[in-house]
């Protein structure tokens, strides 16, 4: 699977937005959202209504500060080409899946502009935990 | 006739406190839920259940959506002398479940 | 050297695997483990009703009970533990469900029942209760092949999530995904009343509930996928003790 072009990878960051810009009231909503990011699964982070926030990855607090916006699209639409092991989904993959529900076949997670709506609010993280 | 388990303790002794426990199977569907069709599910729950000992009433208890599928009610009783319990689970749809149990006090 | 080789051994079994395999059980609110302990309580209790009824019911054109060829029930102890079983007839591993749908059909000669239904569900229930409190067997060679496909498909990726079950519950049992902590995943009590369910399930369709929670397309009951599944669980999860009818939250 190669990423051409708007999703080149260029050292460990995706440089392109894959969409317009980012708007950070929407992408926390996509965050805390069970059904569409799901992030509170496995991340906690600085959502204070928020309870029952899983501990199966990094605290999102502070991700703001750790890396720029490159780094985090990457690591939100293609985590797998940065560690084929991880189970962070890769949320713009559409290919290299298997057996995937009938509802959501060629469908990624989260469409180009939720990605830099999550990326944008992330980026205004800068507290570390 | 839906599913039911009635435990009455045995070796009772006259002025013990007992538990009496029942079990009935109903899906106490609540009204609320929507079919995948988005069409509501109608309501349909057991909405009172009555006890009586002998004919006399010894516990009775009013049940509304918020109560589980399979219903267990347990309640407790002083055995004084022997006799027949007798239990009815009343639904929306009209039904009436009637079910005895005997209760032998040494 | 002997200890390190011992370590580095170690570190290459998954995370639960180097505690020991627990039950999740363990992890539930003492009153739900109370309402599995009191069969007074246990809503799965119901079910064993129903299928001690059956039991003893003449169906189909043989006018057969269970009871006219198994005696009584409690002669099947030891049976839920060893299944899914390689059976000779059948050239092929099946499910004690399976089981259950061939003797309807070919001994009492009476109309099928599909899986999941409530009287299979309910037999199912009654003869695991038989074994409960036996230990879980493991594969046997005659089942290695399908516990070999069963490993398989536990270790591979799936759904639009992309995730194994390996890795959640060998890699992250004990941590929590959202509120709820991550089980090994032993089928120590199935069928189980489950109370999301509200309901009496198999660990079939307890699988399908995991897969559709990855956006993955779930194996349909009976399948083969899903036989090599259950052998490899019941394998892996090899002493612990049956639980059936079990309670889960």
């Amino acid at each position: 699977m190669s990423l051409a072009g708007a999703q080149e990878i260029i050292g460990d960051g995706m440089p392109t937005p894959l969409a317009g810009p980012g708007d950070v009231t929407r992408g926390r909503a996509i965050i805390i959202d069970r059904q569409k990011g799901f992030c509170l699964l496995c991340h906690s982070g600085p959502f204070p209504e928020q309870r029952f926030m899983g501990n199966l990855a990094p605290d999102l607090a502070g991700a703001g500060s750790r890396y720029n916006a490159a780094q985090l699209r990457l690591r939100i639409a293609h985590s797998a080409r940065l560690a084929p092991d991880t189970i962070m989904p890769s949320y713009f993959a559409t290919e290299g899946l298997t057996r995937v529900a009938r509802p959501y076949v060629g469908k990624p997670i989260l469409d180009g502009q939720q990605i830099e709506d999550v990326v944008a609010f992330l980026l205004t993280l800068k507290e570390a935990p | 006739m839906a599913s039911v388990l009635i435990n009455v303790p045995k070796a009772v002794r006259k002025g013990d406190v007992i538990e009496i426990k029942t079990l009935i199977s109903h899906p106490m569907e609540t009204g609320f839920r929507s079919a995948p069709d988005g069409k509501l599910i109608p309501r349909d729950i057991i909405y009172r259940f009555v006890c009586t000992f002998e004919g006399v009433e010894i516990f009775a208890a009013d049940l509304f959506p918020a109560i589980s599928a399979n219903p267990f009610i347990a309640f407790t009783m002083r055995a004084e002398r022997s006799g027949t319990l007798t239990f009815r689970w009343l639904d929306d749809k009209g039904g009436a479940q009637v079910e005895t149990a005997r209760l032998d006090v040494q | 050297m002997r200890s390190l080789i011992l370590a580095l051994c170690l570190m290459s079994l998954p995370a639960w695997a180097q505690a020991p395999k627990t039950s999740s059980f363990d992890l539930m609110k003492p009153e739900t483990q109370a309402m599995q302990r009191d069969d007074a309580s246990n809503p799965a209790m119901l079910w064993i009703a129903e299928g001690r009824t059956l039991w003893s019911e003449k169906a189909g054109a043989s006018r057969k009970a269970c009871a006219d060829c198994h005696g009584d029930v409690g002669s099947l102890r030891g049976v839920a533990v060893r299944y899914p079983a390689f059976k000779a007839t059948q050239h092929k591993v099946i499910t004690l469900d399976q089981q259950i749908q061939i003797c309807r059909v070919q001994e009492q000669k009476a109309d099928p029942w599909a899986l999941e239904s409530r009287p299979v569900l309910a037999l199912s229930a009654l003869i695991g209760l038989q074994s409960r409190g036996l230990a879980l067997l493991p594969a046997t060679p005659a089942e290695a092949s399908t516990l070999a496909q069963g490993r398989a498909l536990y270790e591979e990726r799936r759904g639009q999530m992309n995730l194994s079950c390996a890795q959640c519950h060998d890699d992250n049992a004990g941590k929590s995904l959202g509120g709820a902590v991550i089980p090994q995943g032993h089928p120590t009590g199935y069928p189980l009343y489950r109370l999301e369910w509200q309901d009496l399930g198999s660990v079939e369709r307890r699988l399908r509930n995991c897969m559709v929670g990855v956006r993955s397309e779930p194996y349909p009951y009976g399948s083969p996928e899903m036989v090599a599944l259950e052998v490899f669980l019941r394998d892996r999860a090899a002493g612990l003790p049956l639980e059936t009818p079990a309670i889960r939250p």
